[in-house]
């Protein structure tokens, strides 16, 4: 008697890609997954070599005003680079990158218009950087998850309760090893 | 005529590029701004600057390509060339080392840091 064996499919490695953070992968069972309130998260993905990449940022870029131009990883500045010179090494090329944009929300009304100020930024970016932008859920004022498969560039974009959100309000504190200088 | 130390900054992020301009040239440097190794070699076959600091990941041609073929001439051979990137690998700084770079600056970057590395290696 033929029996029609079912074969368990593989589990999903889901990663949470916190504030502050970018990653890549080409993993076919990798999931990046996010909660944005005013925070912006960018998705790129290469078709050609089937990898993908997410960040999650809370501010664009430090105020000009200020006399002190350091830039950390709470800015969105910073971890576009990090995310693009990521994608480079694990094999992109910039010329094929798409990006997708989420978040960005103002959930309180009365405040600055951080999400705004976020969402711009971000636009912006990959317009100067020449990066095309295929889909983008910004501004509102509800809270996002985010959900993206990296090798194959499929996002799901999702409204949730804005209790779901922990934006923690940056700290002046520099990464372990920013602007450390090396003469050799 | 300016006693300002001339700075060539090499980008590809325009982002960057601005945040370079205005921590340097706030400080009082000449800066001038490539967004590539490419356009920067072009421009330092008729121009001189004090130092270079130079990203790593461009496309067209990248940091260590950029390093490699200044000191391969004889016009650039002794400028000092700071490599600023997100990236900091002993491979990656090795690489730099062996290709002629001056020193090694990790994104991102402390504008102070990076002024005192400067004005350390500018002859």
């Amino acid at each position: 008697m033929a029996t029609n064996l079912i074969l368990p499919e593989k589990p999903i490695n889901r990663i949470t890609v916190m504030q502050g953070q970018a990653r890549v992968s080409a993993g076919p069972q990798v999931e990046f997954n996010t909660v944005l309130g005013s925070c912006v998260a960018t998705c790129l993905f290469d078709p050609e070599v089937e990898t993908g990449g997410m960040n999650h940022f809370l501010l664009a870029e430090p105020p000009k005003s200020h006399g002190q131009v350091n830039v950390d990883e709470h800015y969105g500045v910073y971890l576009m680079e990090v995310l693009i010179n990521e994608m480079l090494a694990n094999g992109a090329a910039k010329h094929r990158m798409r990006a997708h944009l989420y978040g960005g929300a103002n959930m309180r009304a009365g405040m600055a218009r951080i999400g705004t100020m976020n969402a711009d930024f971000a636009r912006r970016f990959l317009e100067r950087e020449r990066i095309p932008l295929v889909r983008e859920d910004l501004g509102g004022s509800s809270a996002r998850r985010i959900e993206f498969r990296p090798a194959h560039g499929q996002v799901r974009c999702r409204t949730v309760a804005n209790t779901m959100v922990q934006e923690t309000p940056p700290t002046p504190h520099v990464p372990r090893g920013a602007g450390d200088v090396e003469l050799f | 005529m300016s006693n300002a130390l001339r700075i060539l900054t090499v980008d590809d992020s325009a982002s960057m590029r601005a945040l370079l301009l205005h921590a340097l040239s706030s400080r009082g440097f000449d800066v001038v701004q490539a967004d590539d190794g490419q356009a920067a070699l072009q421009w330092l076959v008729t121009n001189d600057v004090d130092v270079i600091i130079t990203d790593i990941n461009m496309p067209r041609l990248d940091g260590f390509g950029l390093i490699e073929r200044l000191r391969s001439g004889e016009r650039h051979c002794d400028r000092p060339i700071l490599v600023l990137s997100t990236e900091s690998s002993d491979e990656k700084k090795a690489r730099a080392r062996a290709a002629g770079a001056t020193g090694w600056i990790v994104k991102p970057f402390d504008a102070d840091k990076l002024v005192a590395a400067v004005r350390r290696v500018a002859h």
